[in-house]
């Protein structure tokens, strides 16, 4: 079992009502303990695949099969944190009371994912009223209770400043690295795959590949994907 | 103590407003927070169709309206979740719907109709020791529902996404709750009536809410708001001869006026 993949996604397709299929006939596989970036243009379904992968949409055709158990089985053994949460930002729950409510285990397990993404101090904050880099710290913390083995995050600096992003992705590989989680991740920053990712996928509705960066993030798939004015460029400082 | 508890009648609001007072407002504090106002409003006002069919076929009128608000509730949730339909759409036909049906149904009857006032507006009068003890059966078993779920009902009221993947059966939890509301809101219509139950369901929890600075303090200061609201409310209509039902909705309202303008002076 340990060289099973941790995700086997297998002519995947999905569509919304009677509108075109959102993805279609998509198949790839991830490994156990590695970080891989979901890339494509806007509305390329990346989000979609995401919310396929967890078990919150249901695939039209083809087989998703998570820990080699059904998405929706497989729910307790993966965190999830949403691109975008929607609620209402005068709920009047505090950030611990958030974390116990979607804890499982002990006391303990909240303290320690407070202490490990540095918001002690925003424990008795209203969740509603967080700032963005703030608020996506909190729905790390809380993807991180029950010990995942697999940590899906959907476009996770999106509420982010920019000077900010370079740190929160390096937050986020300390994670992968120290407790030896599969990452799947949504993105749109090709720089940020060149840099973290084991794997990248591409797609834009269907796949057009899979596999390690340095190989399948060519510029014609970079073209492919989002148009011949972007190209791949690499930081030096 | 009290003079006005020296009268059975008087006792029997007493003791049954005691128990819906908590029972509507942590019901409530949810409603508010899932933004279902609208859905409480139309049971309430659809449960005349079952008041309506309890009068024609001879059962009690209140057992008819429980019946057919916890139907209608199903309905509601049925075609908002399975028929895709938007849930104000939704509510806003199957309230007026019943509504209407009820109106039909209760003018083909001759004479007066006591239990059809009695449902529309409330009366303290009309709550018999059986009332009361259906009252309480039904308020315990969901109070008791709603602790033992308290952490799926929160997070289903805060996220559906982040609470299916805290592995709650968010589809089932939701028909839960809709089916608790239903039944909630017409043991409410008892005491308050179909037009001013709402305000004791939403009312509480809306004023704590100005000032709760957690989850926790939230549903407690409901519950202290509405039973305020309750027990001034009553004391006011026995001794003002105010309809009961009125005044205590009144007395929410003042409390949230005061709530409010308490909070905006302290923080200018």
């Amino acid at each position: 079992m340990k060289n099973s993949p941790a995700l086997d996604i297998q002519n995947v397709s999905f569509g919304y009502g009677k509108g075109p299929l959102a993805v279609e006939g998509v198949s790839f596989r991830i490994a156990k303990q590695s970080t891989t970036i979901l890339i494509g243009p806007n509305g390329s379904g990346k989000t979609t695949l995401l919310k396929l992968m967890i078990g919150l949409l249901q695939p039209t055709h083809g087989s998703i099969t998570v820990l080699g158990r059904t998405p929706e089985q497989a729910r307790m053994q993966v965190g999830y944190v949403p691109q975008k949460l929607h609620f209402d930002h005068t709920f009047p729950l505090t950030v611990r009371e958030f974390l116990d409510l979607s804890n499982t285990g002990t006391d303990t397990d909240v303290t320690r994912v407070l202490a490990d993404l540095d918001i002690r101090r925003l424990a008795r904050a209203h969740v509603g009223t967080l700032s963005g880099g703030q608020l996506q710290r909190v729905l790390i913390a809380r993807s991180l209770l029950g010990e995942p083995e697999i940590l899906f995050l959907d476009e996770p600096a999106s509420g982010i400043d920019i000077g900010g992003e370079q740190s929160f992705y390096g937050l986020i590989t300390n994670i992968q690295q120290e407790r030896g989680i599969t990452v799947v991740m949504v993105s749109h920053q090709i720089g940020l795959v060149a840099q973290q990712a084991d794997q990248v996928v591409c797609v834009n509705r269907t796949l057009l590949s899979s596999g390690p960066p340095d190989k399948k993030l060519t510029p014609k798939t970079i073209e492919k994907l989002f148009g011949e004015h972007v190209a791949l460029h690499e930081h030096t400082h | 103590m009290f003079e006005i508890l020296q009268l059975e009648f008087m006792q029997r609001a007493f003791i049954a407003g005691v128990i819906l007072a908590p029972l509507l407002s942590v019901l409530g504090s949810f409603t508010t927070l899932r933004k279902m106002s609208f859905f409480s409003d139309g049971i309430a006002h659809a449960s005349l169709l079952g008041v309506a069919l309890a009068i024609l076929t001879g059962i009690a009128p209140f057992a008819g309206a429980l019946l057919m608000g916890v139907a209608l509730g199903v309905l509601v949730f049925a075609l908002e979740r399975y028929a895709k339909l938007a849930s104000d759409a939704v509510i806003g036909i199957v309230f007026t719907t019943g509504l209407a049906l009820g109106v039909i149904i209760i003018s083909l009857q001759p004479g007066y109709q006591p239990d059809l006032i009695s449902f529309l507006f409330g009366n303290v009068l009309s709550i018999t020791w059986g009332d009361v003890w259906v009252i309480l059966g039904f308020s315990a078993a969901i109070l008791s529902t709603v602790l033992v779920f308290f952490r799926q009902i929160t997070l289903l009221s805060f996220s559906e996404e982040l609470a299916w993947t805290s592995g709650v059966n968010t589809k089932r939890f939701d028909l839960l709750f809709y089916v608790l509301l239903s039944v909630s809101v017409v043991l409410g219509v008892k005491l308050l009536g179909i037009i001013l139950v709402s305000a004791l369901l939403i009312t509480p929890p809306v004023t704590a809410k100005l000032i709760a600075q957690s989850f926790h303090s939230y549903v407690a200061l409901s519950v202290v708001f509405a039973l305020v609201a309750f027990m001034g409310g009553l004391f006011a209509s026995y001794y003002l001869d105010f309809p009961s039902g009125a005044s205590i909705v009144m007395f929410a309202t003042t409390l949230f006026a005061g709530t409010f303008v308490v909070k905006t002076v302290k923080s200018t």
